[in-house]
């Protein structure tokens, strides 16, 4: 499943970049992230909870950080399993000033591969795609909320 | 006390209600999950989440310590276990090991891991999610044409290539019949795969006795002598130290024609253990780990004369095996290339089949095994060069019929079918339909640019599975009849049913040769410790085989009444009607009860004859028996919705005498919904990666009752020669006719815009693309 889209975040990319790697801001900003704790450099092991449709499970996973090329892009992997499935995700992240330019405001694009199995693939295929938008929506929501 | 009753009044050719009904529309019956036993302990087993991997370790410490848990299972404690077999010898057939879980690796999504054992079900469930298995996921391949390329991902690593077996026939002299052709037709053709979907999913009860040492085996099968003797090898157990009971069976189609990973796998626990334990299948498992039917890929050619005669046929046939061979995997596609030709008089064919290994669940036997898909090929084929030709489908077919002075008529596939009439049951279905008429609306309303279809299928096949030199574990079938002392009938049968109505039709037989009442029998089946050896039910066998054994018993059995007749009537000349023996001198009668009586007292006997009243017999079938006949489908297509509507469905069977025309309806009209099923709405759906995408009933369309058009259901009647009772067999010919006859109909339909041929399933979307594209 391919995934991409972007979000305008109300910081500057400097400070954008800065609390996309925040473990303590990401924890609170995924939604059903439970845990969030680095374990290595770039590297966090990560407890969340999914819902999807009638399924809901607990993920343990890791998220690990590649690529880093401050402000302006990082990559970032994922990998979880749980009693419904598993998810692994592949993204590159873009920041950028938006092209009117204005100050304190920063284009975050995002571009990946997500790939789900187990019980999640096999029931919830049609819903997964939508859950995943409204899931990075979430995420980017509270992040922004939290930005200030 | 209890009576026989005489009845003059017979029942062979009724429309008799099932005797088995009211219990199961009332709920009561016994199914393996209805067994319940003190120490009862619950199986749960953990599944792989992926499609390929190699395991690099498994932690079990969390789920053993769980509440309620006892213990757990990997694929290193159970490797003393036997391996899931193949029951087919082919010479380069390529058998993967398929132990009962996962050891270094998984094959595909739903690979047994791990069983969790738990004094309750739910505790075993919750414990199974603390089962840490390191998986290294591995490139999976879940396409038989994708394997089959260059570099893809080996699903054994064993073998790259990703072959699983290949077979090739030849009959006649196929190159000169497509060198003689005016004209040559090809088509590549899928039949997709399918999931079986029996509403009562799989089960196994083990209950290990060691002070006997004796293990029951209660499991949801069509087999159960079989799995007995697989079971017990498995395990290690002396054969006759188990005893597999099949209980109500609530459907299998094939899906419970195997023996599965999880039989042994419950003994081997209840064994360890020593409490009974049970498992039963959720629904979700059963998408994932019950084999599918189906999966080919076929590219068929077809070579005519001009004036529609058909000279040849060739077939590629790619069958997707799955990861592991099961019991029959690889004979299934064998019989399409033996029912290639159809009811078509050509002498020339070559079948070449590739099986290939995918990281799937296996495919084995499905309703009508491997002859639906050749059915489906064929009157695809001859409807595609109909439109070549231009000729009507009907004419080309009566054409190119074998003609009913031809049988017993040997095809170039090395079959003898028995005997056949195949114009007749299609002659009488354009008459039911009103084809001419159908015709003259049709292009009425394609003036008014609407699209209705006519798809017209001829099917035969292959029944009474089989002479046992063409089934790999004998194709006989057994009975046993007794008389008791108090002159009630108990009948023993091989043929272990899981919803063919036998306890009826087999009483209908004992019934009529006896000349009692359907109620002083009880027909037992499905247990392997009362009911002598036997083979099981699948191939629409079990009247034609299992039926024709009962009959010899039976008529073993009245030889022996009559000779205590004789005795007690101090006659000579003795006739047996109605439940009694009577002298045709004196007209003096004796009872059935009162024969019994003698026969069990001994306190006189006739000559040369032992005390007792009871008969078996094992029948060998010399041939198959080979039914046909005629669908009729008439379809409406709405062009803004791309839904398809069948106006007529319009059935003639022949499948030789009829013992219970209801219950042969029930055989046509189930048949006829699995063949819709097919045809329209039902696909098994591996994405790339392996994972089952339509696992779950939400995603898997399979037919519901509000779905079904009304089937109007004919007969005509070919006796078979095969066996006495005349039957061919008639459970899977509604699957068999149906699916061509509806794309046959909807491929009609959109002629006018070009379309040759449709894969199935015909969903709405795959209309509407079509229609949307070509306006």
């Amino acid at each position: 499943m391919k995934i991409s889209g972007s979000y305008n975040l109300p910081v500057a990319p400097e400070r954008a970049y800065q609390i996309l790697q925040d473990p303590a801001i990401l924890a609170q900003a995924m939604p059903g992230c439970e845990s969030l704790e680095q374990i290595g450099p770039d590297e966090y092991r990560m407890k969340m909870k999914v819902l999807l449709a009638a399924l809901s499970g607990q993920f343990e996973g890791k998220v690990r950080i590649a690529d880093q090329a401050p402000p302006t892009s990082f990559r970032l992997i994922v990998e979880g399993s749980g009693r419904i499935g598993f998810l692994k995700g592949d993204g590159l992240l873009k920041l950028s000033p938006p092209d009117a330019g204005a100050a304190g405001l920063t284009v975050v694009s995002y571009e990946g591969d997500a790939q789900v199995g187990g019980t999640m693939a096999a029931v919830g295929q049609r819903l997964i795609d939508g859950t995943a938008k409204m899931m990075i929506r979430k995420f980017f929501d509270k992040l922004a909320s939290l930005a200030g | 006390m209890a009576t026989t009753t005489t009845k003059t009044e017979t029942f062979v050719g009724k429309r008799i209600r099932r005797r088995e009904d009211p219990r199961l529309i009332t709920g009561t019956a016994t199914y393996v999950e209805d067994i319940q036993m003190p120490g009862m302990h619950y199986a749960v087993i953990l599944r792989s989440p992926h499609a390929a991997a190699r395991i690099r370790s498994i932690d079990t410490k969390k789920a053993v310590s769980a509440p309620g848990v006892v213990c757990v299972f990997t694929g290193k404690d159970t490797k003393g276990v036997g391996a899931v077999p193949c029951g087919v010898a082919m010479p380069d057939l390529r058998v993967p090991q398929h132990t009962i879980l996962a050891t270094e690796r998984v094959y595909f999504v739903g690979h047994p891991v791990a069983v969790v054992v738990a004094r309750d079900r739910y505790l075993a469930r919750d414990a199974a999610d603390l089962i840490e298995v390191d998986y290294e996921v591995l490139p999976a391949v879940a396409d038989p044409e994708k394997a089959l390329a260059k570099g893809a991902p080996a699903v054994h690593p064993q073998w790259p290539d990703n072959v699983a077996f290949t077979y090739h026939q030849d009959g006649g002299n196929i190159d000169k019949a497509f060198a003689e052709a005016d004209v040559v037709v090809k088509q590549r053709i899928v039949s997709q795969r399918l999931v079986p979907m029996a509403m009562e999913t799989r089960g196994v009860v083990a209950e290990w006795r060691g002070a006997d040492r004796q293990l029951n085996l209660y499991t949801s099968t069509q087999i159960p002598h079989l799995v007995r003797t697989i079971v017990a090898a498995m395990l290690g157990l002396e054969e006759n130290r188990m005893r597999v009971i099949a209980p109500e069976v609530g459907g299998g189609f094939g899906s419970k024609l195997n023996v599965y990973a999880e039989e042994a796998l419950m003994g081997y626990v209840s064994m360890k253990i020593q409490k009974p334990v049970k498992w039963i299948e959720s629904r979700r498992e059963n998408f994932t780990c019950t084999i599918h039917g189906r999966g080919h890929v076929d590219y068929y050619e077809v070579a005519a004369k001009r004036d529609g005669t058909i000279l040849g046929i060739k077939l590629k046939l790619i069958q997707d095996v799955g990861a592991y061979h099961q019991l029959l995997t690889p004979l299934i596609p064998q019989l399409s290339v033996l029912m290639m030709p159809g009811l078509y008089n050509t002498q020339n064919i070559r079948g070449d089949i590739i099986g290939v290994f995918t990281n799937c669940v296996p495919t084995d036997a499905y309703r009508g095994a491997g002859r639906p898909e050749a059915t489906h090929g064929i009157e695809r084929m001859v409807d595609i060069l109909a439109a070549e030709l231009k000729m009507d489908p009907a004419e080309i077919r009566l054409k190119n019929f074998v003609t009913k002075d031809k049988f017993p008529y040997p095809t170039a596939t090395g079959l003898m079918y028995d005997s056949g009439d195949y114009a007749t049951p299609l002659k009488k279905a354009l008459d039911l339909v009103g084809y001419v008429k159908l015709r003259q609306e049709q292009a009425d309303l394609r003036k008014q640019g609407k699209y209705m279809g006519i798809g017209i299928s001829t099917y035969g096949e292959i029944c009474a599975i089989g002479p046992s030199p063409a089934t790999p574990a004998g194709g006989w079938e057994s009975a046993t009849v007794k008389i008791e002392p108090s002159g009630k009938v108990t009948i023993l049968t091989g043929a272990c049913p899981h919803g063919q109505g036998e306890e009826t039709t087999f009483a209908q037989i004992a019934a009529d040769e006896l000349g009692v009442g359907l109620d002083d029998i009880l027909v037992i089946r499905g247990d392997t410790a009362v009911v002598q050896y036997g083979i099981g039910t699948f191939g629409s066998r079990a009247t034609a085989v299992g039926g024709t054994a009962l009959y010899y018993a039976l008529q073993d059995l009245k030889a022996k009444i009559k000779k205590f007749g004789e005795m007690l009537l101090e006659s000579d000349d003795v006739s047996l009607m109605i439940g009694q023996v009577i002298d045709n001198k004196s007209g003096k009668a004796k009872t059935f009860q009162e024969i019994a009586g003698a026969a069990y007292r001994a306190l006189k006997l006739p000559p040369n004859t032992e005390p007792g009243l009871l008969a078996t017999r094992f029948w060998e079938p010399p041939n198959f028996t080979f039914p046909f006949g005629a669908h009729i489908v008439v379809t409406d297509i709405d062009d803004e919705t791309g839904q398809i509507k069948i106006r007529r469905y319009v059935a003639v069977d022949d499948c030789g005498n009829i013992l219970n025309p209801l219950i042969v309806d029930g055989q046509v009209h189930g048949g006829v919904a699995q063949g819709l099923g097919q045809a329209l709405w039902e696909q098994a759906v591996y994405d790339d990666n392996g994972q089952l995408v339509t696992g779950e009933l939400t995603d898997y369309a399979v037919p519901r009752a509000q779905m079904m058009p009304w089937i109007e259901s004919h007969h005509t009647c070919t006796p078979s020669p095969i066996n006495p009772l005349g039957v061919k067999g008639v459970g899977e010919a509604g699957t068999i006719g149906c699916s061509p006859a509806v794309v046959n109909s909807v491929v009609d339909a959109l002629s006018p815009l070009g379309v040759r041929h449709l894969d199935m399933p015909l969903t709405p979307e795959k209309i509407w693309k079509v229609v949307a594209k070509k306006n």
